[in-house]
């Protein structure tokens, strides 16, 4: 049989950064070359994102594609605790977040 | 070709970055962007305090360090960081400037965002100042709003700067618009050039966050970016075209570095639908936007496109909504996740019949970030165990903790507890409350004050 191979993460297709406003957090990824923006663009359903991040994001996800600059924006609703000012997480603004998103397995189960 | 510089991106930022800008020559006017969502709130904690406060104390360093040479040399300086009281900054920075000599300095302040003694009257007027978050309208009943301000656009700043303005300090401007604004005074652009205004909001935007784009919090720059140049990044420098285009470059001969991509992760930095960047100027689209590397630390940024502005301004609210404080437990191998056990019945038992709202706990290191998104380790050697706690009132919160610490010869075997948690002041916890408001209610109370420094008096 042959061994299986380690999971691709989107880490390994993309970079990216996590911003905040009020309650809300956006993860943009942004793809490593053409060939991987094609990849994350079928593959990185606003849905995959949502069920990978279970409870830290309690609202929607949507996701906006920019051909232009091949990136993927994923605004996470209700993502933040009630926002920077009353969240209660150790990571208050969410800056970190953006892991979350690229540590996702690049293909569904 | 107009210069801009961007030398502070929040509240606490090294605004002393303008000075190589401003000795190399480099720029025409410099911004500094000091306000964030929560910055308003830490101001209204200071004006409690001071009534002559409210301000970021920021401005004094520019007024000390910065001011001189850029009057010196005729570079006008734009900043939000009058807070919650431009006329205080501007009342500040008047006295430093007499003090050093800076006379005929013409000191500008932009106000008019403070709707909070507004608010009723607002409401009165049938604007119901609902929640764009969660649809709720605004009640002024419970517990007290401490800050109500709406976000001003770039105009009324491009026109201080018209009067001659050397320094120009305002409240709650939105922070793309502080660069939007010397743009307009230098190209004299029409409030519904709607390309122009959008190109120059995305340059405001790329510039407002100083570090961030020139390698700071950078994922795509990881193995580039040396310690030596996250420590010192020379800051930001836009040059603009008069049809909008720019290029997006740094202070020469500093560390840090601009390349695309780390204009790509500051494009989309706290940005939602990028087809509609909504600004108090003009709805910004990036969905066509190109970027091309234009040299060594240089990208030049082209193709944004723009729509008509909306008839409604932004207006952030926020309400204290009570108080909460941490404490950290350390519990070492063996059988941690018993003894963590054991720790949270020994608090639900210790903090019965307190009137506590929320009791939340979270574990650094293993699900303090990313939640359960791999399980637990089943025997780790160590667990720091981060408890949260809130209440209406600080004195719940200090029983609470002087209850906890009375178990400490009782608690689970060898555990320990962070001093320093024990010892910090409880937090306040703020109720953002963003809403919408029309425009005509707003815009006519936006007032423009401009003062010259006079001689010392004794000369």
């Amino acid at each position: 049989m042959a061994e299986q191979q380690p999971a691709r993460r989107v880490y390994d297709l993309a970079y990216g950064r996590a911003g905040d406003k009020g309650n809300i957090a956006n993860v943009s990824v942004i793809a490593r070359s053409a060939a991987a923006y094609a990849e994350l663009r079928e593959k990185l359903t606003a849905e995959r994102v949502k069920a990978h991040l279970g409870s830290i994001v309690r609202g929607n996800v949507d996701r906006y594609a920019l051909d232009n600059i091949e990136a993927l924006n994923f605004v996470l609703y209700d993502a933040l605790d009630g926002g920077a000012t009353r969240s209660l997480r150790l990571d208050a603004l969410g800056k970190s977040l953006a892991g979350a998103v690229l540590y996702m397995p690049v293909d569904p189960d | 070709m107009l210069r801009i510089g961007s030398a502070e991106g929040f509240y606490g930022d090294d605004v002393t970055r303008a000075l190589p800008m401003i000795e190399g020559g480099h720029v025409d006017v410099v911004c500094f962007e000091a306000l964030s969502e929560l910055t308003l709130a830490i101001l209204r904690r200071d004006q409690m305090r001071d009534p002559a406060r409210g301000y970021t104390r920021d401005i004094e360093v520019i007024a000390e360090r910065i001011l001189p040479l850029a009057y010196a040399r005729r570079i006008p300086l734009i900043t939000n960081g009058g807070g919650l009281n431009p006329a205080g900054a501007a009342a500040s920075v008047s006295k430093i400037a007499q003090r050093l000599g800076l006379r005929g300095l013409k000191v500008a302040t932009v106000t008019g965002d403070d709707l909070l003694p507004r608010l009723g009257d607002l409401l009165a007027a049938g604007e119901p100042l609902s929640n764009i978050e969660t649809g709720e309208s605004l009640s002024l009943a419970g517990t007290p709003i401490v800050t109500a301000n709406a976000y001003l656009g770039a105009f009324p700043i491009a026109e201080a700067l018209r009067q001659g303005a050397d320094i120009v300090i305002t409240g709650r401007v939105a922070d793309p618009c502080l660069y939007l604004a010397p743009m307009l005074h230098r190209f004299d652009w029409a409030a519904d050039e709607w390309q122009r205004l959008a190109s120059g909001i995305i340059c405001g935007h790329l510039l407002e966050c100083t570090g961030q784009v020139v390698g700071g919090n950078s994922l795509a720059l990881l193995d580039e970016m040396s310690p030596a140049a996250l420590a010192h990044p020379g800051y930001p420098i836009a040059e603009v075209d008069e049809d909008g285009s720019f290029v997006v470059t740094k202070t020469p001969d500093t560390a840090g570095r601009v390349s695309v991509t780390t204009v790509k992760e500051q494009l989309l930095y706290e940005m939602h639908d990028p087809a509609a960047y909504i600004t108090p100027d003009v709805v910004a689209d990036v969905t066509m936007l190109r970027l091309a590397d234009d040299g060594p630390d240089r990208v030049r940024v082209t193709g944004v496109t723009g729509h008509p502005r909306t008839e409604t301004l932004k207006v952030n609210i926020a309400r204290l909504e009570g108080y909460s404080r941490e404490l950290l437990f350390l519990l070492g191998w063996p059988a941690v996740w018993r003894k963590e056990e054991q720790l949270r019945g020994m608090l639900a038992e210790a903090w019965q019949g307190l009137p506590i709202k929320r009791v939340e706990y979270s574990h650094p290191g293993l699900d303090s970030l990313y939640g359960p998104l791999e399980p637990p380790p089943a025997d780790p050697l160590e667990l720091v165990v981060r408890v949260m706690l809130t209440a209406d009132d600080q004195d719940t919160l200090k029983a609470a903790v002087r209850r906890a610490m009375a178990l400490g010869l009782s608690g689970p075997a060898g555990m320990s507890v962070s001093g320093t948690s024990v010892g910090a002041d409880p937090r306040y916890l703020l109720g953002l409350w963003p809403a919408l408001v029309r425009r005509e209610l707003v815009e006519p109370g936006i007032h423009i004050d401009i003062r010259e420094v006079e001689g010392d008096g004794n000369g």
